[in-house]
């Protein structure tokens, strides 16, 4: 009998080699889905590249004027609102055309000059000048309050010393503060940087879940997973490789992403270890997929896995720090963000490339980030196991 | 000429009229030049296997898929634009593909057809009253409230029959609705849809992968691969063919088979009966020629017999060469006996398994022996599915024991795992890698050695005939060469049990055949174990030992023979029944009492302890209703006599208690 007699289980070379084989087939069905190829060589350099180029700054916003003076003074004020952050929307007559205008969003902000304003600063007398603005887009209300503020400041200042018959050699003998900033880590403040980053970051952790799940959820779909159960792969033989493929498959995505689009085209400076930064890399992929695994034992088909991920990966990256600092959230919510994996991964990541830290900084969050990972991938292949057990 | 001014003159117009309709789906030709044209009141088959592009040809006609070349006429109206098929759709009743599919599973079967009222705009009294003749008919009362998913797949495709009937439609298109639904709730559902088309005078086009099916149909086009190979009724189609079948009954039936198989292309062994198709000659001359190559042999009988359209359907393909390479090596298998060793490979014992209050196999106990194949035959949802899937090691039991290639079920599962091979309904292998990619992950799944991957691979190719196609994708392969490369990987740890779950359902018969020639040399020549599924029971003829499951129960388990000369002791002796117009004598005969009356092709079948009286009865039961007698036979019955009238028997117990 010749018959199966090379079957012998448990023998460590035997589970590298069904690995390997499950592995390669999990790559070459990926490399076959040519729609998937694109999506995540898309996700991985265009949307980088377009997210890199997003302004979080204010960028020509419409100012229009009610100017009830008519002065030179009145006239040197409105021109002080210039691009880059403002441009002006033109003249209007009254008020209510002032409202109407930010009604219909056609003007972020209404700058209304009283009359006499030339005369009663001739005068030496206080006058004011009212600043409305659109806050309905909170980012942009609040930098405008804050742009407009330092304007109207600075040519009040100006104003002052003006009155005072002060000129710039004269300033020198006015005791006043002067504020010195040291910009760290993004001297020119480049948002490309940061943005381009976070990008990333948020590319990888819905790739991380979503294509495990996927492939999970595939081979139930067209029920290849029945021939799977009943040959001697393990569970874990079924369910590691999909993992690792799809870890691999990120890790080249990455690496594509940061020379060609965050160093290539945005000069990010890449300061720290890359060796350590995939490491990472790696050991947050394998958490976010043990999550993907979690939602393809819950779901019968890939639009329920899709719909299921969207839920699971909001909270995940609003408590992570992408989109709102840590500092900005309210108490009970900054405790909370210790679960999201991503907020240890934001953290390491930029830690990394923009201020080049290594281990000895990092390892506390690396210790968040790997109890974390190994806490959720045991829980996914756990589910794994049992979903065949009934 | 004289025949077209007749045409002309006819008042009546075709209900559908195809001419020279072609579908591609990209490159791919699904159905070039196909013609067609049905009368009011007409069942009008469409038979084929899969891939044969009559799912295409019907949603053209019923409005629902766009073509590429020909003329469409319902109703006299052109369908050539969405405007016109919104005309028409009004008037026909449509029924897709698949077991349930158009149906929704979570509603009751009640809410399933006033659903479909709804949408088809029915007055609530006429609803009313046709939901209860509906559900009448149909049997379905009972059931009203349970919702779809629960309903059996010969109850879900009466539910669509009824959902697609609630309008009542002057033309119903019904695609494959025997597909994947046991031999008795096929039986029923052929009779309720011929009793409610002929009340209703609707007009049929109804497609099925069943040759054997027919008889139902006035008339039917032979498909396969896009193209009409013969069209007209099933007596011309049949005849038409140029050559004869001999059935002989001979010892040593191995001999004997070598022999045929050497001289003719088209020979089958159906339990003791070996049917040859001999090519181009009379019937005579046919049977004269098989006795002569047999002639040193005990002939027990011998005679030219009508040939049914399966057979038809594969000598045309054969002799229009489109078919493909004859069986490979597999012409020349001989045949062995079964096997004498008693090695036992699969040992069930009170094998149970409950899903929540629902018993679906209960008390289940078998063996099968090394080299034999082994029959599990049942409707759906007898349990089938369930055993294989406990014995597989997928679903533990809830109660029972099984051995399985000498290791324990319950103890060993993975021992067992790699030990044996499994093949499933559904295709189950990756489509989108190629042959070769998909015999090669399996091999190494199974720990085929390195050194021994590429020999075993080669075999797979060679065994399953797969040279020519090894690197081309799974999914883009015809059914038939599909199911063998999925056999082949099965296979390719040289597996001792083989587990195959409906492995052929929706594969041509040429394709059937191919498939069992490499099944009985694995089965004869490597000693491998098989049990298989199948709702096809003339596959079930070739397996060496046969169970019969119904309601989670093995009612009946013995070799087909034994199964057959149990029911003849126990109900009688079986006629084969020759007339004219089958389906009314069919009707005649059940309101006459005789047992076991069953369509079978053309023929109808009954089972009579005292044949003599009965035949009288018969004779004079059909002059009565103006039926002519053709001929009546005696016959051995075969397994799927066995079948109908063991399962019949149980659901009629079933329906008395």
């Amino acid at each position: 009998m010749t018959h199966s007699t090379w079957n012998s289980s448990g023998s460590i070379y035997l589970w590298w080699s069904r690995m390997a084989a499950m592995t390669s087939k999990e790559l070459l069905q990926l490399a076959r889905d040519t729609l998937l190829v694109l999506a995540v060589l898309y996700l991985f350099t265009l949307d980088i590249m377009m997210a890199g180029g997003v302004k979080m700054d204010l960028s020509k916003a419409t100012v229009v004027v009610h100017d009830a003076d008519h002065s030179p003074a009145s006239r040197e004020l409105i021109y002080r609102f210039q691009q880059p952050y403002f441009q002006l929307g033109g003249e209007i007559l009254d008020q209510k055309e002032g409202i109407r205008l930010l009604d219909q969003g056609k003007a972020l902000m209404v700058l209304d000059i009283p009359p006499r304003f030339q005369h009663d600063l001739i005068q030496g007398r206080p006058t004011e000048v009212q600043v409305r603005i659109d806050t309905s887009n909170t980012v942009l209300g609040t930098l405008a309050a804050s742009y407009s503020g330092q304007i109207i400041g600075q040519y009040g200042f100006d104003a002052a010393l003006q009155r005072m018959g002060l000129t710039a050699e004269g300033l020198a003998a006015v005791p006043m503060f002067v504020d010195r900033h040291r910009v760290w880590y993004n001297p020119n403040q480049k948002d490309s940087w940061f943005m381009s980053i976070s990008e990333l970051l948020t590319v990888i952790t819905v790739l991380a879940m979503m294509l495990p799940a996927a492939a999970a959820v595939r081979e139930k779909e067209r029920g290849t997973i029945e021939q799977l159960l009943v040959s001697p792969l393990t569970p874990v033989q079924i369910l590691l490789p999909k993992v690792v493929a799809m870890t691999l498959v990120i890790l080249l995505g990455t690496a594509l992403s940061l020379t060609l689009v965050i160093k290539g085209i945005f000069h990010a400076p890449m300061k720290g270890s890359l060796p350590l930064f995939f490491a990472v890399t790696a050991m947050y992929t394998f958490t976010m997929s043990g999550l993907g695994l979690f939602v393809s034992t819950m779901s019968r088909n890939l639009a329920q896995a899709a719909m299921m991920i969207i839920m699971i990966m909001m909270p995940i990256i609003l408590l992570s720090g992408a989109w709102t600092p840590p500092e900005a959230m309210p108490v009970g919510i900054r405790q909370a963000m210790y679960i999201s994996p991503l907020y240890y991964y934001i953290e390491v990541s930029y830690d990394i490339l923009l201020k080049g830290a290594g281990i000895g900084i990092l390892w506390d969050s690396l210790l968040g980030l790997s109890l974390l990972g190994s806490l959720v991938f045991g829980f996914g292949v756990w589910r794994f196991r049992r979903q065949f057990r009934s | 000429m004289g025949q077209a001014a007749l045409v002309a003159e006819m008042p009546v117009y075709p209900v559908v009229e195809v001419r020279g309709f072609c579908k591609r789906y990209r490159n791919q030709v699904a159905v070039d030049s196909v013609d067609l044209s049905i009368q009011p009141g007409e069942i009008y088959g469409l038979i084929g296997p899969d891939g044969a592009g009559k799912s295409s040809l019907m949603k053209a006609i019923a409005g629902v898929l766009s073509f590429e070349g020909g003329k469409v006429q319902v109703f006299g109206i052109r369908i050539d634009s969405e405007a016109a098929a919104e005309r028409v759709k009004g008037r026909i009743g449509f029924m897709p593909q698949g077991l349930g599919l158009n149906l929704y599973a979570e509603l009751s079967v009640e809410e399933n057809i006033d659903f479909f009222a709804q949408l088809r705009e029915v007055p609530p009294g006429l609803l009313a009253q046709r939901k209860r003749q509906l559900l009448a008919m149909t049997r379905l009362e009972e059931f009203r409230d349970r919702p779809m998913k629960q309903l059996s797949g010969g109850m879900k495709q009466k539910l669509g029959l009824a959902c697609t009937l609630i309008h009542e439609p002057e033309l119903v298109i019904l695609d494959e609705p025997t597909t994947g639904v046991d031999p008795v709730s096929r039986r029923d559902f052929w009779a309720i849809l011929a009793e409610l088309l002929r009340e209703r005078g609707i007009t049929a086009l109804v497609s099925t992968a069943y040759m054997d099916e027919a008889t139902r149909f006035q008339r039917l086009s032979l498909m396969y691969e896009g193209r009409v190979l013969a069209a007209g009724e099933p007596d011309q189609i049949r005849q038409a063919v140029p050559g004869s079948l001999v059935e002989v009954t001979v010892e040593p039936q191995i001999e004997a088979l070598r022999r045929l198989k050497a001289k003719y292309p088209q020979v089958e062994a159906v339990g003791p009966v070996l049917r040859t198709f001999v090519d181009g000659v009379s019937s005579k001359a046919a049977r004269e020629q098989v006795a002569a190559s047999l002639d040193d042999l005990s002939v027990e009988a011998i005679q030219a017999v009508d040939s049914e359209l399966e057979d038809a359907f594969v000598a045309l393909l054969r002799q229009r060469k489109l078919a493909g390479q004859p069986a490979a090596g597999a012409a020349g298998t001989p045949l062995a006996e079964p096997p004498a060793s008693d090695e036992v490979a699969i040992k069930a014992r009170g094998l149970t398994r409950d899903f929540g209050i629902f018993r679906a196999v209960d008390q289940v106990s078998f063996r099968v022996i090394q080299g034999e194949i082994f029959g599990l035959l049942g409707a759906n949802g007898a349990g089938k599915t369930t055993v294989i899937k406990m014995l597989t090691g997928i679903l533990p039991p809830s109660a029972g024991q099984g051995q399985v290639a000498g290791a324990d079920m319950r103890r060993a599962r993975q021992a067992i795992k790699e030990h044996i091979g499994y093949m499933s309904q559904a295709f189950s292998l990756y489509q989108d890698m190629t042959v070769l990619e998909n015999i090669r992950l399996y091999a190494r799944i199974y720990a085929v050695p390195r050194s021994q991957l590429k020999q075993r691979i080669d075999w797979v190719v060679e065994m399953a005939g797969l040279q020519g196609v090894e690197d081309r994708l799974a999914g883009k392969l015809p059914m038939g060469i599909r199911q063998r490369l999925a056999l082949g990987c099965a296979l390719v740890h040289r597996p001792r049990v083989l587990f195959l779950d409906e492995p052929t359902s929706g594969v041509d018969p040429i394709g059937r055949r191919r498939f069992w020639d490499i099944l009985v040399q694995m089965a004869r020549v490597e000693q491998v174990a098989i049990l298989v599924t199948t709702h096809y029971m003339s596959e079930a003829e070739h397996c060496d030992h046969v169970a019969l499951m119904y309601a989670g129960r093995i009612i009946a388990d013995a070799s087909p023979v034994q199964m057959k000369q149990a029911l003849q002791q126990e109900a009688g002796q079986l006629l084969d029944i020759a007339t004219d117009r089958p389906l009314r004598a069919l009707k005649a005969l059940e309101q006459a009492g005789f047992a076991g009356v069953a369509l079978f092709g053309r023929r109808i079948h009954l089972l009579a302890k005292d044949p003599q009286q009965a035949r009288q009865q018969i004779e004079s039961r059909l002059t009565q209703q103006g039926i002519s007698l053709l001929d009546i036979t005696p016959r051995i019955p075969s397994l799927e006599d066995v079948f109908v009238y063991r399962v019949m028997a149980r659901e009629k117990e079933a329906r008395s208690q």
